[in-house]
């Protein structure tokens, strides 16, 4: 029973997880507060959103790295669609926000199930394609507090449960975790439960032979790309919402650090393997990390070293562990 | 009619058409010296990253950090170009500077390079997730290492390899001219070169007959860190400063030119010619989008919307030759 926990990428990660948690604490006892803990995940909400896309398409066997681009183009259409038509809705700024994420998610898919083109390529071209195209066609000014429409400032200001501080003064549970956790439950059920989430793994796992099983690869291929792009949309309104200021340059360039927390959380590109336990083991990982650099007394200089480091370390332990246990068993074959 | 070469016919008849087109429309522009020689300086930069580029497709992986080589590099051989300069004054101390430089350059960029290599090879990473998390390492320590800032203004006979003239061809063009040189005899005549195909062909095959496969990969990603590292010592001496992050749009770019040049992403396919004059296409294209003031998002669309264009040209012509085989293979039987 023990061995088989051990066996876990997620018990590594979680027993790093706590002895990281527990230098913090002594070096600042504030670490270990409930505000720290809702602030941590009210500003993490956003990413954690996007990790459950990005770890699909792992599952899939592709990498997505246009979804930033995706996030940016549904913040920003939707916040001046509601500013120019003077429509005060939250429910419309998400549906706008999400169906033009489906659609150029939409155009990932097709440009990779249909030309089979490789996903890293194309994704990093569709990348290029959507942030090029909102900056030159829809605009390039950024949309300040005064001019963002008061639906969008109440969501991001909305608790969902409150607490008093020792002075009296109030702080909350935000009402982010919705979105969260109902994307989190969302993706377990799709992977866990769905003929589409064996058809995710086995594309994965052996894309041949999960043709020759008879699944429909370039549907599943369009509903994860849309997923994305769907999931996208939902973090470029809760983003704009946090800071409450929108600047079509903002978001893309994270990609790598939404790619790290869930390559970190054991994720693997090619073998159709990987949870959502791990990723958000992953996501909470770095975000304290980045939380936390300065606290260590690291400027925020390090922080880009830092993700390429976790990003390193995380897919060396996977892959080393994968290298050694099929050089293992090709021995016991041979010998 | 598809013989061996016809990706190099077609390709050769797309770069005269672009450049007819450009001398027809925009003669007084496009038809000088000026013109001509501030295209082949700037070809250099990116047409190295190309090349690197093509040499990690070829072997069927693929090198995302080559523009954060680039970065680190330029900062560690600007750092020095600095230090010596402020202590030392006097001839022979700016040429040992410059070499110093130079090789620092050279030696870090072999090394990363084979950081790269290291973990693709011998730890079993897939290149596309070794070198995306390498190109946050090695940017992240140029950052570290200037707090972000930039660095500038070098020595004066150090900026001669970026902007000096030996008659009336550019230096960089000339060092770029013996890469390639290099780089093709590597590929067409050396084991080394045929092994980089065999790997990226088929890996299981190459490994059968014989090859030592981790070893071919460092190699690569040695070369492919190496010509970073020329491409940053081009690229400071002609900007005269260095900025952490910078050229960062050469990474598409680098991606476009080696795959319009008809190298293959999956790996085993991919010429020096082709991507030679993929450069070409891609830097007429850039002079004229200059001439014309494009905004640089709007090239940014451009160059994004071109490569899935030519990746999906590729997967149509394969499509259709795949097609006349099956048919030919039909009809003699």
């Amino acid at each position: 029973m023990l061995k088989k926990i051990f066996k876990h990428n997620e018990t590594y990660l979680f027993f790093v997880l706590v002895v990281f948690s527990i230098v913090i604490t002594i070096i600042n006892p504030s670490f270990l507060t409930f505000e720290n803990f809702f602030d941590l995940i009210k500003s993490s909400a956003g990413m954690t959103i996007l990790t459950m896309g990005v770890l699909i398409v792992l599952l899939s066997g592709g990498i997505d790295v246009s979804f930033t681009a995706i996030a940016i183009a549904g913040q920003y259409i939707s916040a001046n669609v509601l500013i120019a038509s003077g429509i005060d809705n939250l429910y419309l700024a998400f549906l706008i926000s999400c169906s033009s994420g489906i659609a150029l998610g939409a155009i990932n898919a097709l440009l990779i199930s249909i030309f089979e083109l490789p996903t890293l390529i194309t994704t990093l071209g569709t990348l290029n394609v959507f942030h090029g195209a909102l900056l030159a066609f829809v605009g390039t000014k950024a949309i300040n507090t005064a001019q963002l429409p008061n639906c969008f400032k109440l969501f991001g200001h909305k608790d969902l449960y409150t607490l008093m501080r020792a002075d009296g003064t109030n702080y909350g549970l935000s009402v982010y975790v919705l979105p969260l956790i109902g994307v989190i439950i969302l993706t377990w059920f799709i992977l866990r439960f769905t003929m589409l989430g064996r058809g995710i793994y086995a594309i994965g796992g052996n894309k041949e032979a999960a043709k020759r099983a008879g699944i429909n690869i370039v549907g599943i291929q369009f509903f994860i790309y849309c997923y994305v792009g769907f999931l996208a949309g939902i973090m470029g309104v809760m983003h704009i919402s946090l800071i409450r200021y929108g600047n079509p340059m903002y978001i893309v360039g994270d990609e790598l650090s939404v790619i790290a927390a869930v390559v970190l959380g054991g994720a693997r590109i090619t073998g159709g393997s990987g949870s959502i336990l791990g990723t958000l083991l992953g996501v909470a990982m770095i975000t304290i990390l980045q939380k936390n650099l300065v606290l260590i007394g690291l400027s925020s200089y390090w922080h880009q070293f830092f993700i390429g480091l976790i990003i390193i370390a995380g897919v060396s332990t996977t892959y080393y562990r994968n290298k050694l246990i099929s050089k293992r068993s090709i021995a016991l074959i041979s010998g | 009619m598809f013989g061996k070469h016809s990706k190099n016919i077609a390709l050769f008849l797309i770069m005269a058409f672009i450049i007819a087109l450009m001398s027809f429309f925009l003669p007084d522009k496009f038809l000088t010296v000026v013109n001509f020689q501030s295209m082949a300086s700037q070809i250099p930069e990116f047409g190295l990253l190309a090349i690197a580029m093509m040499i990690a497709l070829i072997t069927g992986g693929i090198d995302l950090s080559v523009v954060s080589i680039t970065s680190l590099t330029g900062v560690v051989s600007a750092l020095i170009l600095k230090q010596f300069t402020n202590t030392q004054i006097g001839g022979a101390s700016i040429f040992f500077t410059i070499t110093m430089a130079i090789l620092a350059a050279i030696v870090l960029s072999m090394f990363c390079g084979f950081i790269n290599g290291f973990l693709i090879a011998n730890v079993g990473v897939p290149p596309i997730l070794a070198t995306l998390g390498t190109q946050g390492l090695f940017l992240g320590i140029a950052i570290i290492i200037t707090h972000g800032h930039g660095i500038s203004t070098f020595p004066e006979k150090f900026l001669f390899i970026g902007s000096g003239k030996i008659s009336i061809i550019p230096m960089p063009l000339i060092i770029f001219i013996v890469c390639t040189l290099l780089v093709a005899l590597i590929l067409k005549k050396t084991s080394l070169g045929i092994s980089m195909y065999m790997v990226g062909s088929n890996p299981i095959a190459a490994r059968f007959s014989g090859i030592n496969n981790d070893g071919i990969l460092i190699r690569t990603y040695i070369i492919t860190g190496l010509l970073a590292g020329v491409s940053s010592i081009i690229m400071i001496s002609r900007v005269n400063s260095i900025r952490p992050g910078y050229g960062y749009a050469y990474l598409l770019q680098a991606i476009l030119v080696a795959v319009l040049g008809g190298t293959d992403p999956s790996g085993g396919f991919g010429s020096v010619l082709g991507v030679v004059m993929g450069i070409v296409i891609l830097q007429v294209l850039q002079s004229g989008f200059n001439i014309l003031a494009f905004s640089p998002f709007f090239k940014k669309f451009i160059w994004g919307l071109m490569l899935l264009l030519v990746m999906i040209i590729n997967f149509v012509i394969a499509r259709y030759l795949q097609r006349v085989k099956k048919l030919k293979i039909s009809t003699s039987v």
